[in-house]
């Protein structure tokens, strides 16, 4: 070990010239028209899909955004030190809420080929019953309300984040210390909420309190496997040298590991709850899940959203290798999809477990539209807090 | 002096030190180790003896019981649970503050933990160990109470492996076992110390054989690390593990109130809350009676303060939640629970849970209040009263409102279990004052690695940017 300072070099914090991270917002672009434009050509050939596809589309990157809108919020409320060389590519992530808010649209349009409460004509005593909460004009008023307050605080933490690289002001950071407890909480309830009413609600009889902290749980693991994978290319551009070192990576890939495993915790609580007690009420979402063509969606995503990772990430080996640890993350994305694809799709086709092409088109078109406002962001400011006062503590940490 | 000992501004250019009053390792060591080894002090005697006397209130009530029978609590028809499994999971959550403080605040590289976590550990095994009595003497006939435990027996009777009841005896006493494991593993340097500080030879004699053989070589310490690491690792889930077993005591049933999917989450956020409420409690006595201003400082108690704010939160959140499906299920008698709970005969409880758990811990978003130890002092007993309600309205607001309104009652405790309350504080601080007088209140050894001394290459940048402007 060396005793004198590290000197690491400040034009690492730039995107090098000619590095293909820099067409990201282009590319990402080309992917949403490409992918939008296909979904909505099919769109005619079976509409109900076209929605339900685009459904867990904008579930999967809402919960990316406001998975990284939390941990940014957490970093300043818990003064963190070894995460500020990861926050600035959070603060592009949630950001990417902003345009998310256009995905939106499309969602409410098909309303009533995805909801059984819009059929307001059919409905039996209970659902009519919970017209208070659910409703289109519920959906579109709540709908309005959680995305003012993500879009607002997404947009206030970065837009002062990014400040402080050019004033070095520490009172920006003071500023945002103080907000951060309180948007915890604000972030808390809509989130909890507007799982509620997009997803929970697709069964209108059903309920479950834990439903807003399952849905928590897999945006978190959802946006450390991104972090992981985006710290990986970027350093593979050759950017982020001796910013973002392997302590780091280690310390998302515990992080990643802690989280698949509070989903399976969250997620076992509310099977195994329902299932012991055995309510008709309650098992009917489960029953759909565990028999016919869910089954085996059922069966894996327990052993490879739980079992497996649980057994692969749980080496340091593993989480600091590059290699292992960016098909970790990378495999926990596809899981967080195929998690979504298990609470939404079985509203649609109860019995029968299908993939059509719309669900790729609209994760592509979806997915481009989210990047497209991360890459714009991430091209547009330095990769990392380049003057947050704890900058040399994150990149000087190390494990035990 | 006060001024000095103010370590709750951390500039956001650093970190504020953790401890204070300049101490180096020696100095640490003296100021440990000194109350072990001075004469037992009036004031030990002052908190000992009440404690003794409120223990054999426990054997008192506990006797009559057993002579009596469960006839002597304030059970009726509907209420079959009352204070016995209220007292029980009111204790059980206290115990949850150590092992989150020793392992997972661990896990997470929270070094202020150093200064509390040997009281706290100490403090969850104490407080397990009251927790463990109730459901002991709960089950009418005392004599076979290893029932409980699957002992081959010449008749082939088993307990019942699908129930919750079960699962918690397997929980509580695996976690006992490796909380015990763990505060152990972690006094054997400090015991060594202790050993090596001995003027007598029966002391030398007793430490010496707990600290079994320790002699600080870099081999010991390269074990012992590896071996806390380990423990942590294990011990994390059984944080989680313990109190979503205990809540589903209560959630795996088919009842309105209690059958609910939050229940795991929910009760380990509240068992969390109360224990750090129970840390809070003692230390603040601690502190002054072992004059530990500079080692418990100020930040110690703020940041105790903000985990109690925030799992406070998290269980107002989880009461709020309750609320809003119970409305939003549209299932009658979801609704009538929550609402005889807010506006029922238990009205009273139900209130002085909210105000005690969600209501009065927003005073710590003010630092003023996180910071001061009389109302933090206050705030803690708050707190545990709050927590103690709370299980008393899930358990009994639950049960008194039968299906069939002819078996409707009134719960009422009487004189009996009241003194097993007590009784059980009395086992509770019995045990804490025995720790405070033969073993280190304060991790010595764990503390002096977040001394500055602890750091060889202290002072100075450990990275320059080049190139920055």
């Amino acid at each position: 070990m060396s005793h004198g300072p590290r000197i690491v070099d400040a034009a690492q914090m730039d995107l090098p010239a000619g590095s293909l991270w820099r067409r990201l917002p282009l590319f990402s672009a080309i992917a949403a028209i490409v992918g939008i434009g296909a979904s909505f050509a099919m769109r005619a050939g079976d509409e109900k899909q076209f929605y339900f596809s685009w459904l867990v589309a904008f579930l999967y990157f809402m919960s990316l955004g406001l998975g990284a809108l939390l941990f940014v919020l957490i970093q300043y409320a818990t003064k963190t030190g070894w995460g500020i060389v990861v926050r600035r590519l959070a603060e592009n992530t949630a950001a990417g809420l902003i345009v998310m808010v256009l995905a939106f649209i499309p969602v409410y349009i098909g309303l009533d080929k995805m909801y059984a409460w819009t059929d307001e004509a059919h409905l039996d005593e209970i659902v009519r019953g919970k017209m208070w909460f659910l409703g289109a004009e519920n959906y579109i008023v709540f709908g309005v309300l959680y995305f003012a307050v993500w879009i607002f605080l997404a947009w206030w933490f970065r837009a002062g984040s990014v400040k402080q690289d050019l004033t070095g002001d520490h009172d920006l950071t003071r500023r945002r210390i103080v907000v951060a407890g309180p948007a915890i909480v604000l972030v808390a309830l809509t989130l909890t909420f507007a799982s509620f009413h997009w997803a929970m609600s697709l069964d209108p009889h059903w309920y479950s309190t834990i439903f807003g902290v399952y849905y928590f749980a897999g945006s978190f693991v959802c946006v450390f496997a991104f972090l992981s994978l985006v710290v990986l290319g970027l350093r593979r551009a050759g950017a982020l040298e001796g910013f973002v070192t392997v302590e780091h990576r280690h310390d998302l890939g515990k992080l990643l590991f802690a989280f698949v495993v509070f989903w399976a915790y969250i997620g076992f609580s509310q099977f195994f709850l329902i299932w012991y007690a055995n309510i008709p009420e309650e098992t009917e979402w489960y029953l759909e899940r565990m028999h016919h063509g869910w089954q085996p969606v059922t069966i894996f995503l327990a052993v490879g959203h739980f079992g497996l990772p649980f057994l692969y990430l749980m080496s340091r080996h593993i989480k600091r290798n590059k290699l292992t640890l960016g098909l970790g993350a990378a495999w926990m994305l596809f899981m967080h999809f195929v998690d979504l694809h298990w609470v939404v799709m079985p509203a649609h086709h109860g019995k029968e477990f299908g993939v059509t092409l719309l669900d790729v088109t609209t994760m592509l078109g979806v997915g481009g539209l989210f990047l497209t406002a991360f890459g714009f962001c991430l091209t547009r400011a330095k990769l990392v807090p380049a003057k947050d006062p704890r900058l040399i503590e994150s990149i000087t940490f190390e494990n035990f | 002096m006060a001024h000095q000992l103010d370590n709750t501004h951390e500039p956001v250019e650093g970190r504020a030190p953790l401890i204070l009053g300049g101490h180096d390792f020696k100095s640490l060591t003296g100021k440990v180790a000194e109350p072990l080894e001075r004469k037992t002090p009036l004031g030990w005697w002052l908190c000992f003896l009440p404690s003794v006397a409120m223990l054999s209130v426990l054997g008192i009530a506990v006797a009559w019981l057993f002579w009596e029978g469960v006839g002597i609590w304030g059970l009726n028809n509907p209420v079959g649970w009352g204070w016995a499994i209220v007292n029980f999971v009111f204790w059980v959550g206290i115990g949850h503050a150590g092992t989150l403080i020793s392992a997972i605040l661990f896990l997470f590289r929270q070094k202020w933990r150093t200064s509390i976590n040997r009281s706290a550990e100490a403090m969850t095994i104490f407080a397990v160990m009251c927790a463990l009595i109730f459901p002991g003497i709960h089950v009418g006939r005392v004599w076979v109470a290893y029932w409980m435990f699957p002992l081959p027996n010449q008749m082939a009777m088993w307990p019942n492996f699908r129930s919750p009841l079960i699962w918690d005896v397997f929980a509580v006493s695996t976690y006992a076992t490796v909380s015990l494991l763990f505060w152990y593993v972690g006094l054997i340097p400090d015991l060594a110390t202790i050993r090596d500080r001995a003027t007598s030879r029966l002391k030398k004699i007793i430490y010496g054989l707990f600290a079994l053989g320790w002699r600080a070589s870099t081999r010991h310490w390269q074990h012992y690390e590896r071996a806390y690491l380990i423990l942590a690792a294990l011990a994390t889930p059984l944080v989680l593990s313990v109190h979503s077993i205990v809540s589903m005591d209560f959630a795996a049933s088919q009842l309105p109130g209690w059958h609910t999917t939050i229940f795991p989450p929910y009760f380990v956020a509240g068992a969390i809350f109360s224990g750090f409420a129970m840390v809070v409690t003692l230390m603040v006595i601690c502190r002054k009676a072992f004059k530990m201003e500079a080692i418990l400082t100020l930040r110690h108690f703020e940041n105790m303060a903000k985990i109690i704010m925030v799992t406070g939160m998290m269980v107002g959140y989880a009461y709020a939640i309750e609320f809003f499906i119970a409305a939003y299920s549209g299932n009658p008698y979801e609704q009538f629970v929550f609402i005889n709970r807010a506006f029922g005969p238990y009205a009273w409880a139900y209130w002085i849970m909210v105000g005690c758990n969600v209501l009065s811990p927003q005073i710590f978003w003010f630092k003023r209040f996180r910071t001061n130890l009389k109302v933090l002092f206050v705030m803690s007993i708050f707190v545990n009263i709050g927590m103690w309600f709370e299980r008393f309205v899930i358990v009994v607001t639950s049960l008194h409102r039968d299906f069939l309104p002819s078996s409707w009652d009134y719960y009422s405790p009487t004189f009996w279990d009241v003194l097993t309350l007590i009784g059980s504080f009395g086992l509770f601080f019995t045990m804490f004052c025995l720790f405070a007088r033969f073993l280190p209140m304060v991790a010595m050894a764990e503390v002096k690695t977040v001394l500055p001394g602890a750091d060889p290459h202290g002072d100075g940048p450990k990275a320059v940017i080049q190139g920055a402007d």
